[in-house]
């Protein structure tokens, strides 16, 4: 893997041979049957979309075809040859590559060290850095890919940390590239950029499978669709010659009700009133350089802009698990100063984080433990000195059926769940506090467009019920469905205060572009 | 990553790998008796009746009581990830402390006894503490500053017991024979069978109870599981890591306290650490694979050959040593399978590169 062309090292397939294919692949996980039979053909140079729910088996079959999961039953063929992939070491020989949703760099290590990890430039045993930097630089330009090879990956915006890991599968010669929902954490902008990178790449030869959730970017990106329906293809389309209506209802089997958003007078006394807010800027952080907002009883507030601009930070602040150095955070006039997570949460607030994985859930432990956290000192789990676990489960079994959440069951751990899945755990168990003030990050991240519709319904009800919502997101459509103001933040600072009236789409994209620089931010640190 | 170990860990039932292990070492240890010219079947033989049989099983109860205390003090931080090696330093400052508490408290049974055991409790649980500030407040990891301040602790106590608590004209380093109000009343027709096996029963089923009952175990669970969720949800990590530090030291400290309760009645220097109850208490713990409800299946086990192993010398001449080999066997085949479960998540992420 030293070569950057070893085209040779392939075998030569006629032009309409496909460059991959999966075909009957069944997959089960004990009595859950996530894959059955399964064709899938990646046509050489195209973009492929694979849609469905949550739980349809996307991420399953793309395993699959990268080694990490053996499938039951089923053939896994590249350039019309069958191939025998016991871990994703063969894949990666076989010319495939793929981005994560969760992305696997080294944060202390530069951009160009990790494109060339495991296939470093230099000789005998010595890293040639120049060399190494040089190829990125090359192997960028030529895809449009913009990145400073010499910046160290934890001082990069989320966006930019995935053209690194595009970059590394390019780097590995790879000719067919898995991106599993590479847009759920990027914001429109770096969306867009993403998908110029993927046309680029589908011109020179390589052939893309873009496993999402959003209709817009499946007819704005890609040639050919394949949805999947619990475990098996529901439908297979042509993008050119297909609508929006026609891939939600293969996805979902109905057509999509967008949530109305009754815009109701909001009155009464804040809930949460930050003023001033103050934290300095760190290494990777934008800091916080006197923000004030307020959200009233029954009003959803949104905060807009790039990832890394403060919004962090300014949610942590409010939760307690972060002391600003100025400014202050009140809750229904009370001053939280001083006050930790646990006491903050007791006094009213709910969250739903962003990292899921890091703090929203626990992988190990039962659907039914993670969705106790927090209620389970107080009736009707427990009390001070007891918990129940029969309520426990009661409960979870409950929150589930709520939320439809697919599980094989309360006991099953939650590494076992969809990503979908897991987000509609977190959000069943911070809804359920029922919280004066509810605080949420990218509340439908990862969520099918049905969920989606079904969390912004349930939002919006909550808001309907006089509870205040603090929206963090970095999709338009989303703020705009659900707020009733948006504050668009950069750098640290509120520049913009809108009304829903005005925050159109394009108003707000102006006031995210205005306030961004033209290459999004890659000079800036990120989250 | 930690979602492709869970799946590993799905995939093999759970009861199956200790399973595993136990065979792998019973099948060690008939290899070793075979090659040194023993009939296994007669050694194992030897070895149940060490433990089990009539004139052998009251001692057996005696060592079953430590090594089930001892397995706890491991168990109860191992649930929020948290690995307490001092047992041996716990175990001895809580001898010493009941010993002292015995020798110069003149008070009847009825109050020396729970102040003894309390005394004990307390002097494991005051050397624990310490590791809690360490690994939350200094970043010292509590599986090292626990067995490093183990060392020095049963040193303290070997010295207060070869100078000021010594008993006078005795060649043994060891204190005075405590006074009769400080023996643990034992069942009838035994001598080492006591109140104690009583007492440790009891603090296990509280800790089953408090494990799978209680919002605290729920909430050591949780810290166990992802340190990045219990600090959102609100919990105090260092508060926990103290609270389970305090129990796990308590447990060894009490341990300490029944075995100078009992029979010969003394502090003997060595006597409490030398017999391995700390060892086979990690051993059974980690079998028991961290559900508290098991331990006295493990313990019971691991009593059996720590004990057996002597009637198996005297039998059919094996050297007692072989007990502790079959321990060690069966920590390596589960460590292996951990390795195991490693190297499967390496060789993934290696392929695709690192973590952030
Ligand atoms: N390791 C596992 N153990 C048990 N069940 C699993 C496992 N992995 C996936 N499943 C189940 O298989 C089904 C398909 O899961 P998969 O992750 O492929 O869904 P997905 O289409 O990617 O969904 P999402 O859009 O939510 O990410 C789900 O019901 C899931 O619960
Ligand atoms: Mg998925």
């Amino acid at each position: 893997m030293t070569d950057l062309h070893p085209d040779d090292a392939r075998p030569a397939a006629g032009a309409d041979t496909p460059a991959a294919e999966l075909r009957g692949i069944t997959k089960r996980f004990g009595p859950v049957l996530a894959v059955d039979g399964v064709d899938l053909v990646l046509e050489r140079g195209t973009v492929h979309a694979v849609v469905g729910e949550n739980g349809a088996g996307k991420s399953t079959l793309m395993s699959v075809l990268y080694g990490l999961q053996r499938p039951d039953a089923g053939a896994v063929l590249r350039n019309g040859r069958e191939l025998r992939l016991r871990s994703p070491l063969d894949a990666i020989d076989a010319g495939l590559g793929m981005v994560h949703q969760h992305f696997r760099l080294f944060g202390s290590l530069t951009v160009a060290e990790n494109v060339v990890y495991r296939a470093e430039p230099g000789r005998w045993g010595v890293y040639d850095r120049r060399a190494a930097e040089q190829r990125v630089t090359e192997l960028a330009g030529r895809f449009g890919l913009d990145v400073d090879p010499s910046a160290r990956v934890d001082t990069l915006p989320l966006g930019v940390r995935q053209r690194v890991e595009i970059l590394k599968a390019l780097h590995r010669q790879a000719e067919v590239l898995i991106l599993d929902e590479p847009t759920a954490v990027l914001t429109p902008g770096e969306v867009d950029s993403l998908f110029a990178v993927v046309r680029s790449m589908a011109a020179q030869g390589t052939t893309v499978a873009l496993v999402t959730h959003k209709v817009r970017e499946v007819l704005e990106a890609t040639d050919r669709v394949t949805v999947l329906r619990d475990g098996v293809v529901s439908a297979r389309l042509e993008t050119a010659r297909t609508t929006a209506g026609e891939i939600v209802e293969a996805m979902i089997g109905r057509g999509l009700k967008p949530a109305v958003n009754p815009r109701g007078a909001v009155s009464g006394e804040p809930v949460l009133e930050v003023s001033d807010l103050r934290l300095a800027a760190a290494p990777g952080a934008a800091g916080v350089h006197g923000v004030s907002l307020q959200v009233r009883p029954g009003e959803v507030v949104g905060i807009a802009g790039v990832s890394g601009n403060g919004q962090r930070e300014v949610v942590e602040s409010v939760l307690g698990l972060r002391s600003p150095d100025g400014g202050s955070v009140l809750l229904h006039g009370q001053d939280l100063a001083g006050l930790g997570v646990r006491e903050r949460r007791g006094r009213g607030i709910a969250y739903v984080p962003e990292d899921r994985p890091g703090m929203g859930t626990a992988a190990s432990l039962s659907v039914a433990d993670n969705l106790a956290l927090g209620h389970h000192r107080t009736p009707p789990l427990g009390s001070r000195a007891r918990l129940s676990p029969r309520a426990v489960r009661a409960q979870a079994g409950e929150l589930v059926r709520r939320l439809g959440v697919k599980t094989a069951g309360v006991n099953a751990p939650l590494a076992s769940l969809s990503g979908g899945n897991a987000q509609k755990v977190v959000l069943a168990r911070e809804l359920h506090h029922e919280a004066p003030l509810l605080v949420v990050e990218q509340p439908t991240q990862g969520v099918d467009v049905g969920a989606g519709e079904e969390i912004h319904r349930l939002l919006l009800d909550y808001r309907a019920r006089g509870g205040a919502v603090l929206l963090v997101s970095y999709e338009i459509s989303e703020l705009r469905a659900l707020a009733d103001r948006v504050l668009v933040m950069l750098d640290g600072v509120v520049t913009a205060d809108l009304d829903a009236a005005d925050a159109t789409e394009e108003v707000l994209g102006a006031a995210m572009v205005h306030a961004t620089r033209p290459d999004d931010g890659s000079s800036r640190a990120g989250s | 990553m930690s979602g492709l170990v869970a799946r590993l860990r799905l995939a093999a039932p759970a009861a199956l790998v200790p399973l595993g292990a136990v065979v792998v070492a019973l099948l060690v240890g008939a290899v070793v008796m075979a090659v040194a010219g023993v009939d296994p079947l007669r050694g194992y033989d030897a070895m149940v009746r060490g433990a089990l049989s009539v004139s052998n099983i009251d001692f057996a109860v005696a060592s079953f009581t430590a090594i089930l205390a001892m397995s706890l003090a491991f168990a109860v931080p191992a649930r929020m990830g948290e690995y307490n090696l001092g047992g041996d330093g716990q175990l001895a400052l809580g001898g010493i402390s009941a010993a002292v508490v015995a020798l110069y408290l003149p008070a009847p049974a009825i109050v020396l006894l729970p102040v003894c055991l309390v005394a004990g409790a307390l002097g494991g649980a005051a050397l624990a503490s310490v590791s809690a500030p360490l690994s939350t407040r200094a970043g010292v990891p509590v599986i090292i500053s626990t067995l490093l301040l183990s060392a020095p602790a049963v040193a303290l106590t070997s010295y207060l017991v070869r100078f000021p608590l010594a008993e006078r004209g005795s060649a043994v380093p060891q204190t005075s024979r405590l006074p009769d109000a400080a023996h643990l009343p034992s069942f009838p027709g035994t001598s080492y069978t006591n109140a104690g096996l009583v007492v440790v029963v009891l603090v296990l089923l509280l800790a089953v109870r408090v494990d799978s009952r209680t919002p605290v175990g729920y909430e050591i669970r949780v810290a166990g599981a992802n340190r990045g969720f219990a600090a959102y949800g609100g919990l105090s990590v260092p508060r926990l890591t103290l609270g389970t530090l305090v129990a796990a030291g308590a447990v060894a400290g009490l341990a300490g306290a029944i075995i100078v309760m009992s029979q010969p009645f003394r502090f003997i220097d060595d006597a409490l650490t030398a017999p391995g109850y700390t060892f086979a208490g990690i051993a059974a713990a980690l079998l028991a694979g961290g559900r508290p409800a098991l331990l006295p299946l493990t313990a019971a086990l691991f009593t059996v050959l720590t004990v057996g192993s002597a009637g198996m010398e005297r039998d059919v001449d094996v050297p007692r040593q072989l007990g502790q080999v079959l321990q060690a066997v069966v920590i390596l085949v589960l460590a292996l399978r951990v390795l195991a479960a490693r190297w499967v998540a390496r060789r993934a992420r290696d392929a695709v590169g690192g973590k952030v």
